[in-house]
């Protein structure tokens, strides 16, 4: 089984290496590689479950179970698209079905916000004195975010939570979505009129 | 309307979305992540443990068009449950009817029967000798002899008698 990060000899930081070749690696079965590749695209895929599904546990198990699929998979991946995108349509899909079966019994387990939360200016001008429910905090506004995103229906939501939250192009949420730009742009654009009328209240 | 148009109108809703990137797991989370997936699959997981249902669906697909045609429009289920509590119904009346291979013993039956009707005098002596009409379709004339064998000879009475009284 091949190691694989190569280290350089005049220095003892491992060099990285590329995608193409540890995706190689691992469809020979090196899991060392395959570890590699979980590190590298664990905080995304799980960042989009979570957002997709408002719940950490149901995040945890099916980011996982997309991990333990793409691997099984990984035979046949042709390399038509880049290995980042194809995971992504994996952990996508499996999201989108899970929520369709779970469609019923929502059960938000939402994860904490992090310390810069109450330091972003943005975040804190939204619960200042000038918007209409200044007394709601931050838990309270995300709560009602989450609630709101919960609203809209499988495919918008991806769309917010991948342009939105995630910061990814058109171009690349098409391609994830297996769909073209156009109707991507249009399904952001209801999305967000979707979720500006639910959350009017918290927006100035 | 153009992307930056777009943009602009919702402004203070992006920022309120920039929200959900302070959510974060709880710390050390993404340490034992990968440990855990690979864990799971030198175990070989197949990852349908949890989800068994979802591969279940992807096996009958015909199956998953149902229940996901149930979800869109509730009264398909609706009327698939009354589908079912009517073939219920129907097979529940179908078993009190009498049984169609049964019909060459109501007809000797019949016979039997008819045949009494004819000479009551035939039928009344014979019940006297101990004929039982039967819905057999054999009629048996012979005098059915008892089952048990009896002991009446062997029976004696026993008195008990205290030695006070």
């Amino acid at each position: 089984m091949s190691a694989p990060v190569r280290r350089t000899d005049d220095s003892e930081t491992p060099a990285p290496v590329d995608e193409e070749s540890l995706v190689r690696q691992a469809r020979r079965g090196d899991l060392e590689a395959y570890d590699e590749l979980v590190r590298r695209h664990q905080e995304r895929i799980y960042a989009t479950i979570y957002h997709m599904t408002a719940n950490h546990e149901d995040a945890n198990d099916l980011a996982q179970e997309s991990f333990i699929k793409a691997f099984q998979a990984l035979k046949s991946f042709k390399g038509g698209s880049s290995f980042y995108t194809w995971l992504y349509r994996i952990a996508v899909n499996k999201t989108i079905n899970f929520l369709k079966q779970r469609k019923n019994r929502i059960h938000m387990s939402l994860d904490d916000l992090d310390f810069n939360a109450e330091h972003d200016p943005d975040l804190m001008a939204l619960i200042s004195d000038k918007t209409p429910r200044r007394e709601a905090g931050l838990a309270e506004l995300q709560e009602k975010l989450n609630a709101a995103l919960l609203k809209l229906s499988e495919p918008h939501r991806l769309v917010v939570v991948l342009h939105d939250v995630q910061g990814q192009s058109h171009e690349e949420i098409a391609k994830i979505m297996d769909c073209n730009i156009g109707t991507v742009r249009s399904r952001l654009f209801y999305a967000r009129q979707q979720l500006q009328a639910l959350l009017s209240d918290y927006l100035k | 309307m153009n992307e930056n148009e777009n943009e602009n109108n919702f402004e203070s809703l992006c920022r309120l979305l920039v929200l959900k990137r302070h959510e974060t797991p709880p710390p050390g989370y993404f340490n034992y992540f990968s440990s855990q997936v690979l864990q799971r699959i030198r175990a070989g997981d197949t990852g349908k443990s949890a989800n068994w249902l979802e591969d279940l669906f992807g096996q009958a697909l015909w199956l998953g068009k149902l229940l996901q045609a149930f979800d869109v429009k509730p009264v398909f289920a609706s009327a698939f449950a009354g589908a079912l509590c009517l073939l219920l119904f129907l097979g529940i009346i179908y078993a009190e009817r009498p049984d169609l291979s049964s019909q060459p013993v109501l007809q000797s039956a019949t016979t039997a029967a008819s045949f009494a009707a004819i000479s009551p005098s035939l039928s009344q002596s014979a019940g006297q000798m101990g004929i039982v009409s039967s819905t057999d379709p054999v009629l048996s004339l012979q005098p059915v002899a008892s089952l048990f064998v009896q002991q009446n000879s062997l029976a004696q009475p026993v008195s008990f008698s205290l030695p006070g009284n």
